[in-house]
């Protein structure tokens, strides 16, 4: 059957929103850290210095010892990290200051590693 | 819609999907420019099943968009490559500029390239059992594609990624489409999906006049006058074949099983 050119075009866009619109159906967390038990709230960020799995277990553990911090959830390939937090305890720009604080480096030096996008 | 405008129709596209992937790489949206990548679906599948996560930076758009460009695959060969592939249309441009450096273009002998492509194959398996071995995307360093859009960030290996990128596009500049055709992990995946796919180029044998312009204009080296039907796995349904092609008729975009 002989096929009008502009069809490839369609069918590639096609393709290409349907791949965008399955992503849903993967989504899974780089990494899950639960630091205590608690529902808490959720607050989701974009935070740039996210990269992969390396990074995400970074990112997580500057959390470890923060109170009120019940857990942190990070997906690498949508630059997100999901805080559960007890917001009497913990903030959600006390959250965000921690991820901006500059890290001290062996060499002494010191230096910004993320930085928060936005959130909500 | 007249033939000129198929090719200009895909370096439109072409074009969208670069300032896309720009714009994500620029650190606008909240993806990496990597989450554009299917080979990363191919790197996490084993992550996937082993431990039930991503590897390093991938993500579930990497794996989704490696599903649909394989039914895509199947449905019209390697269109990606040739209408939403960053990459391919780097190859293209340094083909086309190598085409006007050239005053006769230095040919891979067929055995040799037939040989070469081999190597695609070779490089498929490298960065799966790297990356499946490691659970990081070791070849990162080498990819041009990472190297371009992150410009040469976390993960490059400093002069040895220079080396190589600066290599590649000087292949791409000599031999058309180097390195999708000779280095193209992505590619050695969809070989065996595009061989068999259902949209292909047909040439009626009684219109042709064997003035070889198909061929020609193929940057894939397909020798598209000799063929009754186009069903080499390298073809990305690019359709330049029919834009040069001066009788009306003589080659067509057909579905056949």
């Amino acid at each position: 059957m002989r096929l009008p050119t502009f069809v490839i075009p369609v069918l590639v866009t096609l393709a290409l929103t349907a791949g965008y619109g399955l992503r849903t159906s993967f989504t899974r967390p780089t990494t899950v850290r639960t630091f205590a038990e608690g529902t808490g709230v959720k607050a989701t960020f974009i935070v740039d210095g996210v990269r992969c799995k390396g990074t995400a277990m970074f990112l997580s553990s500057l959390y470890e010892d923060i109170p009120g911090i019940f857990g942190i959830e990070i997906f690498a390939g949508e630059r997100t990290a999901v805080f559960t937090y007890d917001p009497k305890v913990v903030t959600r720009d006390r959250i965000r200051a921690i991820m901006e604080a500059p890290i001290p480096f062996k060499d002494g030096t010191t230096s910004q590693v993320f930085k928060c996008m936005s959130f909500r | 819609m007249s033939k000129m405008k198929t090719r200009y129709l895909r370096y439109a596209m072409l074009t969208i999907v670069l300032g896309l992937v720009l714009y994500l790489s620029l650190g606008f949206g909240s993806r990496s420019f990597e989450a554009y990548c299917p080979f990363g679906g191919v790197e996490s599948l084993w992550g996937l099943f082993t431990t039930g996560e991503f590897s390093c930076a991938l993500g579930p758009l990497n794996l989704s968009f490696l599903l649909a460009l394989l039914v895509l695959a199947l449905v019209c060969k390697k269109a990606f490559c040739g209408w939403a592939c960053p990459i391919g249309l780097l190859g293209e441009l340094a083909a086309r500029l190598g085409g006007w450096a050239w005053k006769k273009r230095p040919r891979v002998p067929p055995r040799l390239n037939h040989t070469l492509k081999l190597l695609r194959y070779v490089v498929l398996a490298a960065a799966l059992f790297f990356t499946y071995r490691t659970g990081e995307l070791v070849l990162r360093g080498y990819d041009p594609f990472y190297l371009i859009f992150s410009g040469f960030g976390h993960g490059s290996v400093g002069i040895f990624s220079v080396v190589v990128l600066v290599g590649m596009i000087i292949g791409m500049w000599v031999v058309p489409m180097f390195f999708c055709r000779y280095l193209c992990p992505m590619g050695a995946v969809f070989d065996p999906f595009s061989r068999i796919a259902l949209l292909r180029v047909t040439r009626d044998t009684s219109k042709c006049t064997g003035c070889g312009r198909c061929s020609g204009a193929c940057l894939q080296d397909i020798p598209v006058q000799k063929l009754g039907n186009v069903r080499y796995r390298d073809c990305t349904n690019c359709l330049d074949c029919l834009d040069a092609c001066p009788e009306k008729d003589a080659l067509q975009l057909r579905a056949e099983l």
